[in-house]
C-alpha cells in the first residue's frame, strides 16, 4: 500500500470496518465512514480520528459526500453482498478510484465478480479453508 | 420466447401476468414461500421459490435459454446482480432491471444492464412536460 498517507472511504460499520477504518487513521490515513444506522458508529469508539457519513452506501450523492471522487482507496464492508457488489462496482467505474475491495460472503458470487475483475475477499472461503488446515492439524 | 421475472411484488406479479396472457412462457422467481404460494395459486404453477441472486438456484431456472431476464425487486442492488449474473453468467441476451433510486439509471446502464427503468423519473419527466406544456399555453394566452 506504499508509505503515503491516503483518503479512504470505507462502506459498512459492523465490526470489519470500524476495525479496518480504526487501524487505518491510526496509521495515519484519512478515513471516512458510511453507515444507514447511526448506531453503528459506537464501534469506532471516541478516539476514532476519521470521519462518519451517515446513509446509503449504493447513494452516489452519499459517496460524494464521503469524498468519493478524491479517495485513493474504497472498501465495502456491509453485511449484504449485493450492496457491496453495487458499492465497489460505483466506486470503480463511476468514481474511477484506484484500490477498491468488496468482500462478498456466497463463493459463487465472489468468484463471479473476481472474473469481472472486482479485488473480492471471500471470508466464508479462507474461514472454510482455515479451519479444515486446524483440524488437519 | 422464455422471460424470467425476478421479485414476486405487485410489478412482478402484474408483469407475469400480462406476460401470460399475451402467450409468452414465464417464470417468476420469488424469495418468499408464502408469497410464492399465492402468487402460484393465482397465476399458475410458474413461481420458484428461491433468491434471484444465488447463483446454484439461477442455474435450475433455465435461465441459459432464456429471452429476456426482468428484476423488479424494491431493492436496487438486487436488481442489478441478477442482470449482471443473467448477463454474464447465462449469456441472456437482453436484461430489463427496475430502478428505484433514479439516480442508478445511468450507474446500471454503465455497469451493463440493457434497460434500466425507473419510476419515479418516468412520473418526473411526465410532470416536467405537463407543466412546460403548461407554461407555454398560459404564455400564447396572454399573447393573444
Amino acid at each position: 500500500m506504499g508509505l503515503q498517507f491516503m483518503k479512504l472511504v470505507i462502506v459498512g460499520c459492523g465490526r470489519v470496518g470500524a476495525m479496518a477504518a480504526i487501524a487505518l487513521s491510526k496509521a495515519g490515513h484519512q478515513v471516512t465512514v458510511i453507515d444507514s444506522n447511526r448506531r453503528a458508529f459506537d464501534r469506532l469508539g471516541d478516539n476514532f480520528a476519521g470521519e462518519m457519513v451517515l446513509g446509503n452506501g449504493i447513494d452516489e450523492d452519499v459517496l460524494r459526500q464521503a469524498g468519493i471522487e478524491s479517495a485513493d482507496g474504497f472498501a465495502s464492508l456491509t453485511n449484504g453482498d449485493n450492496r457491496n457488489i453495487m458499492a465497489a462496482q460505483i466506486a470503480r467505474e463511476i468514481f474511477k478510484v484506484p484500490r477498491v475491495i468488496t468482500r462478498i460472503y456466497d463463493p459463487m458470487r465472489e468468484d463471479v465478480y473476481r472474473e469481472l475483475g472486482l479485488n473480492t475477499l471471500c471470508p466464508t472461503l479462507t474461514g472454510a479453508r482455515q479451519i479444515h488446515a486446524m483440524l488437519k492439524g | 420466447m422464455y422471460v424470467i421475472v425476478v421479485g414476486g411484488g405487485k410489478v412482478g406479479y402484474y408483469l407475469s401476468k400480462h406476460l401470460l396472457d399475451r402467450g409468452y412462457e414465464v417464470t417468476l422467481i420469488e424469495k418468499d414461500p408464502r408469497r410464492a404460494e399465492v402468487l402460484n395459486s393465482t397465476l399458475g404453477e410458474i413461481v420458484m421459490v428461491g433468491d434471484g441472486d444465488e447463483m446454484a438456484f439461477l442455474a435450475t431456472t433455465g435461465m441459459e435459454r432464456a429471452d429476456v431476464v426482468v428484476a423488479v425487486t424494491g431493492d436496487d442492488e438486487d436488481n442489478l446482480v441478477t442482470c449482471q449474473l443473467a448477463k454474464r453468467k447465462f449469456n441472456v441476451p437482453k436484461t430489463v432491471a427496475r430502478v428505484n433510486n433514479p439516480a442508478n439509471v445511468r450507474i446500471f446502464k454503465t455497469l451493463g444492464v440493457d434497460v434500466a427503468l425507473s419510476a419515479t423519473e418516468v412520473l418526473l419527466d411526465l410532470i416536467e412536460s405537463e407543466l412546460a406544456n403548461k407554461e407555454t399555453a398560459g404564455r400564447s394566452a396572454t399573447q393573444a
